[in-house]
């Protein structure tokens, strides 16, 4: 699904690289998790493959099912299906949380040349999804995250996520301010997403969500690349040991 | 009196209070030109009244300020409005027709009277208009105010708005306005008795080389005000934006609750917002306080929406949207000032 070949990014201007020759392959159906220690480049793994400005690529390609993802902008690649949850979700002043996802999945659909989905249908959706998440109907009154616990805001990652629809998603430590029932419920929230044409890039330090969500394997990375990968148990192994050996 | 001499009456950017609107030296560059002719003419502006309320012409003082001076020398007599003890129409008073030249403008609103006016302030040819525009609010009068400013790109246009409140009137403006070759709206308020309540936000939105200045000067000398100003400020290309606030405590305005915000963004790198937030207390009893921030829009909030698919226009165009629509949050009915700064947005962001 996702095909990443010897990436290399760097910031401020080519003085600092961050990702190293990185490589990794997701295929269609897999959860993959990515754990190393801080300033591994975990982050701006996420934000290189979604786009973000300020990454200057130097080298290396991403295939995206077909299509040279590098070369598409930001909002052309959540049309074609990747989402990111935000590891520190954005504030929107003044945009209800609800209006700016109908804007959002409508831009969606008329890039991929579909209809708009009809109000009536939305709200259905969106009632359904926030039961299920427990996201109180008041807060898709609100503007967008403004005011939100950061628990609240990761959830309502996983409410955007559910509403998108997407077809590859990547969450960028998602667990970090989740207590434990609200990490069960976003766990149930991905794992309901799981599918054979789904892949998913979970982001984490901790070992913990993995134990909600099992991942198909285990990537470290350190100092840019990926060193080690392993299969859902190399988890727990990196959370016994933790990453020095990995470390240069 | 000649185009020339009468230019030299006008302010300049080496007084304080229009140093960043000089009004001479824009009319100065213009010279002898057809925008001009407005200096020596009157202005007659339309008056549609809620039933009730009649127009009349008044001879007045002329004021001490040099563009009331002018407005008193060419407007002819001032049009007034009276709205009688305890009216309160569900008709608003709409003023139209302010399109090139002087006019006087005084409404008074007697005792626990309410009038909504309604000003467009409007001109599809290049024009030069001053407007000198009096309110005398008296006890417990209400005025609801909404400003609406479209102007050729080359007029100049300075409105300058004296309000007068008596004990427990309430003011409630909102402005909005798209900028002119130079253009100024001015509101000065005086308390003259307790419990003022005043919100007195607004909005420039200023594309090309437009220019418009919003000064205010709130002058509190009784009990127990409670003043909002808020001013969004939204510019791009070469255009420029103006904020003068002051806030004037005078030492019987004990109890003042006052809060002054001016927030800008600048959309592009040869724009310009000039901002002059100002306090003056001399009550000991108050809580006053004034904000202003200038910036550009938050690129990490821009990426964000497009990393959910909102194209980078449109999520300029809905952050922007949402930041003046803060302004016009108060509004009883902000749809049409809201599709106007829609339709600004779709063709500026």
């Amino acid at each position: 699904m996702i095909k990443i070949n010897n990436l290399t990014a760097t910031v401020n201007e080519g003085q600092q690289t961050i990702l190293n020759g990185l490589s990794l392959e997701v295929p269609a159906g897999e959860v993959h998790a990515i754990m190393g220690p801080n300033g591994a480049g975990k982050s701006t793994l996420s934000y290189v493959l979604t786009g973000k400005d300020g990454y200057d690529v130097t080298d290396g390609s991403v295939d995206y099912m077909g299509a040279n993802l590098l070369a598409m902008e930001p909002e052309e690649r959540a049309a074609a299906g990747m989402f990111l949850s935000f590891q520190y979700p954005l504030e929107i002043p003044g945009v209800p949380t609800m209006h700016f996802l109908r804007t959002a999945l409508n831009a969606q659909r008329k890039a991929r040349g579909e209809e708009p989905m009809a109000a009536p249908e939305f709200l259905k959706k969106a009632r359904q999804v926030a039961a299920d998440l427990k996201v109180k109907p008041d807060m898709l009154k609100r503007p967008l995250n403004v005011g939100f616990s950061g628990g609240e805001k990761k959830r309502m990652e996983i409410f955007q996520m559910m509403m998108l629809d997407p077809k590859f998603i990547i969450m960028d430590e998602t667990d970090s301010g989740l207590d434990v029932d609200a990490l069960r419920i976003v766990a149930d929230g991905v794992n309901a997403l799981r599918s054979p044409e789904r892949g998913m890039l979970v982001i984490t330090h901790y070992q913990r969500l993995l134990d909600y969500i099992v991942p198909d394997r285990v990537h470290v990375l350190a100092d840019g690349k990926i060193v080690a990968s392993g299969d859902a148990d190399f988890a727990k192994l990196l959370e016994k040991e933790g990453y020095d050996k990995y470390a240069a | 009196m000649p185009h020339n001499a009468l230019i030299d009456e006008l302010p300049h950017r080496r007084m304080e209070a229009w140093k960043w609107t000089d009004v001479r030296g824009s009319l100065s560059a213009t010279s002898g030109a057809d925008t001009n002719s407005g200096l020596t003419t009157t202005c007659t502006p339309k008056f549609d009244l809620p039933t009730g309320l009649n127009v009349s012409r008044e001879t007045l003082s002329t004021p001490d300020t040099p563009m009331g001076k002018l407005a008193a020398n060419f407007g002819g007599d001032t049009y007034a409005v009276t709205v009688p003890l305890g009216f309160n129409a569900s008709e608003k008073l709409v003023i139209s027709g302010l399109n090139n030249g002087h006019a006087r403008i005084v409404i008074r609103i007697d005792e626990g009277a309410e009038l909504h006016v309604e000003e467009i302030h409007e001109s599809t040819e290049a024009a030069f208009v001053n407007l000198d525009i009096r309110f005398e609010l008296a006890k417990g009068a209400k005025l609801t105010r909404t400003i609406l400013h479209t102007d050729h790109a080359d007029t100049t246009r300075i409105a300058t708005t004296q309000i007068n409140a008596w004990a427990d009137a309430e003011i409630n403006q909102h402005t909005l306005s798209f900028g002119a070759g130079l253009s100024r709206f001015e509101t000065r308020i005086a308390s003259l008795g307790e419990n003022l309540k005043a919100d007195i936000h607004g909005a420039y939105l200023l594309g090309d080389k437009r220019h418009c200045d919003m000064t205010s000067h709130i002058d509190l000398g009784a009990e127990n005000a409670r003043i909002r100003q808020s001013v969004k400020g939204v510019v791009t290309y070469k255009a420029r934006g103006v904020f003068q606030g002051k806030f004037h405590v005078r030492r019987p305005a004990q109890l003042t609750d006052a809060e002054m915000r001016h927030d800008a963004i600048m959309l592009s790198d040869t724009c310009e917002i000039r901002s002059k937030p100002g306090l003056e207390i001399y009550a000991d009893d108050v809580a006053c306080a004034h904000g202003n921030t200038v910036g550009a829009l938050d690129e990490s909030a821009l990426f964000y929406m497009r990393q959910r698919g909102i194209p980078a226009k449109q999520a300029r165009a809905l952050l922007t949207q949402a930041f003046v629509a803060q302004s016009f949050d108060g509004m009883v009915d902000n749809t049409d000032f809201m599709s106007r700064i829609t339709e600004w947005l779709e063709h500026n962001s």
